[in-house]
């Protein structure tokens, strides 16, 4: 008898008994939380919208329309794009990169420490550690976009005026609509992030190195944009997980057009159950050596 | 022996039913990703009408309030423009004839309406109520103000934008004649609508142009899309159709339309004529027109007005160079449905015709 027949059979033991998984989940956010690394990460993607509005505000020539990142020549007169502004200069490279460390961290990162084993004893099962170690991840991509939207609002707020906003469209709402769009943006971006968790937490059940796991991820996550912005590769776009990194600006045209936002929530739910699938399928069927 | 090997077994079964999820799980993407766009065409059986009756369909055709999104795609065989950069401007208004675009479209009588090309990050906006007519360019920041000298239909142009189907349908339609076919295609579902396929083929062997498939709506005669075909083509050249349609009134307060602070606002004095390049309207030196029918060309003299002057413009651009290629008495501007052709003393020739026929009528005068 192998020893992953061994630590399977908690796992049919406890199915029925769903409560349990409550504070596992629980005290893995705790974990996840209580790291100096997720603190030190989520505060780097805070500062991103701070050296911009930074940048901004200590620069006197404001810059030409039409360059830089959209929406930046919006933010001197309206403190409130400097959340925009962070959210898309961090969706290609700073929000992946935090994602994959934390979802390439999630299993390897447990096998390479020796503490795998020690969960997989505790009367967990494979597949209930899966799902809560995903569902982590998935509340870290919730802090991540927020810590960005969050620390966007408030340098805005405290260097520039506040205002009505001017959406793509040309027409303008009120600060309280655009503090709804803003939210409605983060969602956005933390589904558009579900997508490439998976594909880490995937890619961390085949390792016991947590760094190669982490490097993966980021390198596929950058792959999957170069492959997007080949037109030769154009039937092959709709198809990759980060197609719709872009479309949030969909929420800022009036009316709110829904289509990317459905879209891009079907092609991540795509990615979690084919790679949560290959997850389970590697990680119930590993030897746990460590 | 026997009891290991039964568990070898045991344990083999059980990856097996572990690995199962990750296999069948693909297998069902790609088979609902087959069979979804396959049973959306398949049972569109709409009572049997003749192209006549379906031609008076669409004549008849009363939508008055619409709301829905519309996806151009073309490949006129035009190279790619520079979207950004220096050029972009100059490129902008080839650029909605490239590429894919996706617009949305709201109207409500045949006085309001609103088109919004929805670009990456940005977006382009038409908004009209009345005579009055604001152009909106998040991008540029620009606001361009115009009245209209008198009060528009719904059919007519909007100068560049996105054109919806029905515009370019009616523009087509208006040109059936003794020189074109006209058949029916099997029926189709546009934007979730059934829909009758009018095929217009040219008599014409000298054209460019293949045929043109408009797809009617069965309930109210409202063109759906157009697909035009170049000679000799299973993929269309250009197609515009509704993806997303809904007949019911748009919120009214998206035909009010005040500038957004900072933008640029400039004015604009109604235009006498329209001073697009290539088919001026009313002119000191008038075009001429040969031949009739889809195979005809469209001669504009030297000299002539703001066609001449369109095309000393166009040849100072930078993108002139690489817009069009060079041949015998000229330069050609090349596309799989229409060629242009300037000639070196300031003539402009156009004509869906192959460019021989261009060159012999140039020659001819």
């Amino acid at each position: 008898m192998s020893r992953s027949e061994v630590s399977a059979l908690p796992d049919t033991a406890f199915r029925s008994r769903p409560a349990l998984g409550l504070p596992l989940l629980a005290s893995e956010i705790s974990v996840l939380f209580r790291r100096r690394r997720t603190w030190a990460m989520l505060a780097s993607l805070a500062l991103i919208p701070v050296l911009i509005a930074l940048a901004v505000r200590l620069t006197s020539s404001r810059p030409p329309s039409g360059r830089g990142p959209a929406f930046l020549d919006q933010v001197s007169q309206n403190g409130l794009f400097v959340s925009f502004v962070g959210l898309l200069v961090s969706v290609p490279l700073f929000l992946p990169l935090t994602v994959g460390v934390v979802a390439g961290d999630t299993i390897a990162g447990e096998a390479s420490s020796g503490t795998l084993r020690y969960l997989l004893i505790a009367p967990a099962g494979r597949t209930r550690l899966l799902i809560v170690k995903y569902l982590a991840t998935a509340v870290f991509c919730v802090a991540a976009t927020l810590s960005v939207a969050i620390a966007g609002a408030l340098i805005g707020a405290a260097l520039f005026p506040i205002g009505p906003v001017t959406l793509l469209s040309g027409d303008s709402i009120a600060v309280g609509d655009s503090i709804v769009r803003s939210l409605l943006i983060a969602a956005y971006i933390t589904v558009s992030l579900l997508g490439l968790s998976a594909i880490g937490l995937f890619i961390s059940t085949m390792t016991d190195v947590p760094v190669g796991a982490m490097a993966t991820t980021i390198v596929l996550s950058v792959v999957s944009q170069v492959l997007d912005s080949l037109p030769q590769l154009d039937w092959l776009h709709p198809w990759l997980f980060s197609h719709y990194w872009l479309g949030f600006a969909d929420l800022l045209r009036q009316p709110i057009s829904w289509d990317s936002f459905g879209s891009n929530a079907l092609l991540q739910c795509g990615y979690i159950v084919v790679f949560g699938a290959l997850a389970f399928g590697r990680f119930t069927t590993k030897d746990i050596l460590s | 022996m026997c009891a290991t090997d039964d568990a070898k077994g045991l344990n083999m079964s059980r990856t097996l039913v572990r690995w199962l999820p990750a296999v069948m799980v693909p297998v069902l993407i790609a088979s609902v990703a087959v069979a979804v766009p396959l049973a959306a065409n398949a049972g569109v059986n709409l009572p049997t009408k003749t192209p006549a009756q379906v031609l008076a369909l669409a004549a008849g055709e009363k939508v008055v309030a619409l709301s829905g999104t519309i996806s151009q795609t073309s490949s006129l065989g035009l190279p790619e423009l520079p979207t950004t950069g220096a050029d972009a401007s100059a490129g902008s208004a080839l650029e909605l004839l490239t590429g894919s675009h996706t617009a949305r479209v709201f109207v409500d009588g045949s006085t309001k309406q609103r088109v919004q090309v929805l670009d990456r990050m940005a977006e382009r906006d038409l908004v009209r109520t009345g005579s009055e007519v604001w152009l909106y360019d998040s991008k540029k920041k620009t606001a361009v103000h115009s009245t209209l000298s008198e009060r528009p239909t719904r059919s007519s142009e909007t100068e560049g934008m996105i054109s919806t189907p029905d515009q370019l349908a009616a523009t087509l339609l208006k040109s059936v004649d003794a020189t074109t076919t006209v058949s029916l295609g099997s029926d189709l579902r546009v934007a979730e609508r059934t829909a009758y396929n009018l095929v217009l083929t040219p008599k014409a062997s000298e054209t460019l142009i293949g045929s043109v498939s408009i797809a009617v709506d069965s309930q109210t005669g409202l063109p759906l899309s157009v697909e035009l075909f170049a000679r000799s083509q299973k993929t269309p050249a250009f197609s515009v159709g509704f993806s997303k349609l809904d007949l019911a009134t748009p919120d009214a307060s998206l035909f009010v339309f005040t500038p957004p602070a900072g933008a640029k606002v400039t004015e604009k004095t109604p235009k006498v004529d329209s001073s697009r390049p290539a088919v001026p309207r009313s002119d000191a030196a008038k075009p001429t027109v040969s031949g009739t029918g889809w195979d005809a060309i469209v001669a504009i003299p030297a000299g002539a007005g703001a066609a001449a002057k369109g095309s000393i413009s166009l040849k100072s651009s930078p993108l002139f160079g690489k817009l069009t290629t060079s041949v015998t008495g000229g330069h050609l501007f090349q596309t799989s449905l229409v060629n242009v052709f300037l000639t070196d003393d300031g003539r402009v020739l156009a004509g869906s015709v192959p460019v021989a026929k261009l060159q012999a009528a140039a020659a001819a005068k």
